[in-house]
């Protein structure tokens, strides 16, 4: 019987891989769509663990916490600089972190925060922490090495902007991955961005200039590692004196600085979580879970899903039907040879099974190829995605999609008795009937 | 292998919207091992009455008994697993299936109507292949002659060996000389094992070699 049915596929065998294929993608558009709003749940939560509690300046909760933990960048109003001071001495509060951005170099935004971020998010995988005004720590997806130099860019991501050509940056140290937008950042001291920005006061906004990014840091292999130190050592010097100044921490306490736009609080027990929450809702800063906000994206994100969905199931219908009236066809088509199949003694219950396994095996194995591309499609596009937002987007099968395999697997057994009953009801002597 | 003899009585085939019989058969009886040729214009019943003998088809009436098997009684199951135990069937269009070689053609009714070969099934289907002067058994069947196609197909009909053959214009398709290997095997094979064969043809010179004629008009036997 295997064999018959073996030997009828392979001399169809065209038809067989177009319905295969038909069937194999219309199942894995539905799967891409159910895995890739997974995987993008997934990682914005996780991108999102880190960050408890974010404080900033009235304004839009979602934009606060797109900024903040996401990195897109957008103008948002600074928060009073006594807030952070607050903040960090708030026995309540086991750190918090300024965030400040408006700065890029290339494609990669420029972060000003503390030392804590750094551990906060993973540590240090490479090279050491920053030290000076002029120190910089990168993302691990940041190509650059340790030793280079840069320029910050005043303006947002990809755009041209107005070069600080007076400040000059040290890559120090790189950051072990973590899967969030903050692998693509490089990370500075605060003090040094309030600097770098007090000094360009009156000319804040995008200059016409219109100057490139000048990111200099492949001219740095062309030297000597350690000539090469001493050299940028002395040049930092005369350029720019704050460089190489080391940081100090009071003015993030002594309310001397221009303010930030975020703060990353991380509370001690959730009691204190609820209650900083409550406390920095009024007045002039808002105060946010990125749960509670992305919990609201997911719900948008969720519809669009919904609707994907739908039309992933419309087309997988469409195509059903296409290929059931195909196979009917072909039944009908093959009216004789089940005919002869009869008139040779095979009996109608081998019929009807050889019908139904030669179709079920067609449709099954294109259900089960479909799962694959599916998985191939949606991993190479988070693939894509994260490489392009800095989210590490996980790619994977919950116990939930058995239950979809089950399913789809029960509507092909439903489906492929069809044909098999036509063909189980033709009398031997029709068939044969020319 | 059983011996059968036919015995048929008021044998009454209508087809719907037909008002003539398709099939007005008093009686009938064929002794076991009788070499029966069946003639008769076209439309005249002979495929009428060879799938009512074989069970494929019901009669409207009357009675048919293969021996003590009343073919008449049997439901469709029966009469489908009746046939597959003591019918081999030769067809003008030999209903072989390609893709299969010329040994798997020749068992795969076996193999659909049991749930595994009998001993020797496998042994029996190659000297009968060898008999019918097959010599690749693992050729593939769509790549033989007609007259090769036939010689398989009388090897599938006889390797079950059947206590009736029926075969329905065997050398219709073949060229003369083709047809007559054909003939040869069937009266051949038939003979030793002692089956009855009842053969419906147009074919004179298989007709002649045959013991008995019974010809057919407008679904009427005349004798």
């Amino acid at each position: 019987m295997f064999s018959f049915i073996l030997a009828d596929l392979r001399r169809n065998w065209i038809g067989v891989s177009i319905v295969l294929l038909l069937v194999a993608l219309s199942t894995a558009l539905g799967v891409a769509v159910t895995l890739q709003e997974r995987a993008l749940r997934l990682g914005s939560a996780r991108a999102a663990a880190a960050f408890d509690l974010v404080v900033g300046a009235a304004g839009s909760e979602t934009q606060l916490v797109l900024s903040s933990v996401f990195l897109q960048a957008a103008p948002l109003p600074l928060l009073k600089p006594d807030v952070l001071a607050r903040l960090r001495t708030d026995p309540r509060v086991e750190t918090a972190i300024p965030v400040g951005f408006g700065d890029f170099v290339g494609n990669h935004p420029i972060i000003g925060t503390t030392r804590e971020a750094l551990e906060a998010l993973g540590g240090i995988a490479d090279g050491e922490t920053f030290e000076h005004l002029g120190d910089a720590v990168v993302g691990a997806q940041v190509k650059w090495k340790i030793g280079s130099t840069f320029h910050p860019v005043h303006g947002s991501a990809g755009q041209a902007g107005e070069v600080h050509a007076d400040v000059d940056y040290l890559v120090v140290g790189r950051m072990a991955a973590n899967g969030t937008p903050w692998d693509r950042a490089i990370l500075v001291p605060i003090q040094s961005v309030w600097n770098v920005h007090s000094h360009d006061e009156g000319h804040q906004s995008l200059g016409p200039e219109e100057q490139m990014p000048q990111a200099h840091h492949d001219a740095d292999n062309a030297h000597g590692g350690h000539d090469h130190d001493h050299d940028h050592e002395t040049h930092r010097h005369d350029e720019a004196g704050h460089t190489a100044t080391p940081i100090d921490d009071t003015a993030l306490l002594d309310g001397r600085n221009p303010g930030v736009p975020a703060v990353v609080v991380k509370p001690r027990s959730i009691a204190d979580a609820y209650n900083l929450r409550q406390e920095y809702r009024r007045d002039a800063t808002i105060a946010v879970f990125p749960g509670e906000v992305l919990t609201r994206l997911y719900g948008t994100l969720g519809d669009a899903r919904h609707v994907l969905g739908i039309i992933a199931v419309a087309v997988q219908a469409l195509v059903a039907a296409a290929i059931l009236l195909v196979i009917a066809l072909q039944v009908l088509q093959r009216r004789r040879q089940i005919g002869a199949l009869r008139a040779f003694g095979a009996s109608r219950p081998v019929v009807l099974a050889i019908v139904w396994l030669e179709t079920f095996a067609v449709l099954a194995g294109g259900v089960i190829a479909g799962f694959a591309i599916g998985y191939g499609v949606t991993k190479a596009l988070a693939h894509r995605l994260g490489a392009a937002s800095g989210v590490a987007m996980p790619v994977e099968f919950h116990s939930a999609d058995l239950w979809t395999l089950a399913a789809m697997f029960g509507a092909t057994v439903l489906l492929t008795l069809l044909p098999a009953l036509i063909a189980y009801r033709q009398s031997p002597a029709q068939a044969l009937r020319p | 292998m059983r011996m059968l003899a036919l015995s048929v009585e008021k044998l009454d085939v209508r087809f719907p919207g037909l008002p003539v019989a398709a099939l007005d058969i008093a009686s009938l009886a064929l002794a076991a091992g009788d070499h029966i040729a069946v003639t008769g214009p076209s439309g005249s019943g002979k495929t009428t009455l060879m799938n009512v003998l074989t069970g494929m088809e019901r009669p409207s009436g009357g009675r048919v008994a293969w021996g003590a098997d009343e073919l008449t009684a049997m439901t469709e199951t029966q009469r489908d697993r009746w046939r597959a135990h003591n019918v081999g069937l030769v067809m003008q269009e030999f209903h072989l299936f390609p893709g299969l070689s010329a040994l798997d053609n020749v068992l795969l009714p076996q193999k659909l109507a049991r749930y595994s070969l009998p001993a020797g099934m496998k042994e029996s289907a190659r000297s009968l292949l060898a008999r019918v002067g097959i010599e690749r058994l693992d050729q593939p069947i769509e790549t033989m002659s007609r007259g090769q196609m036939q010689r398989v197909a009388v090897a599938r009909a006889l390797v079950g060996r059947p206590g009736l053959i029926v075969a329905d214009e065997p050398t219709a398709s073949l060229d003369a000389e083709a047809g007559e290997a054909v003939a040869d095997l069937l009266l051949e094979l038939s003979g030793e094992t002692g089956a009855t064969l009842l053969v419906a043809s147009h074919d004179s010179r298989l007709i002649d070699r045959l013991g008995r004629t019974l010809r057919l008009e407008n679904g009427r036997l005349l004798s």
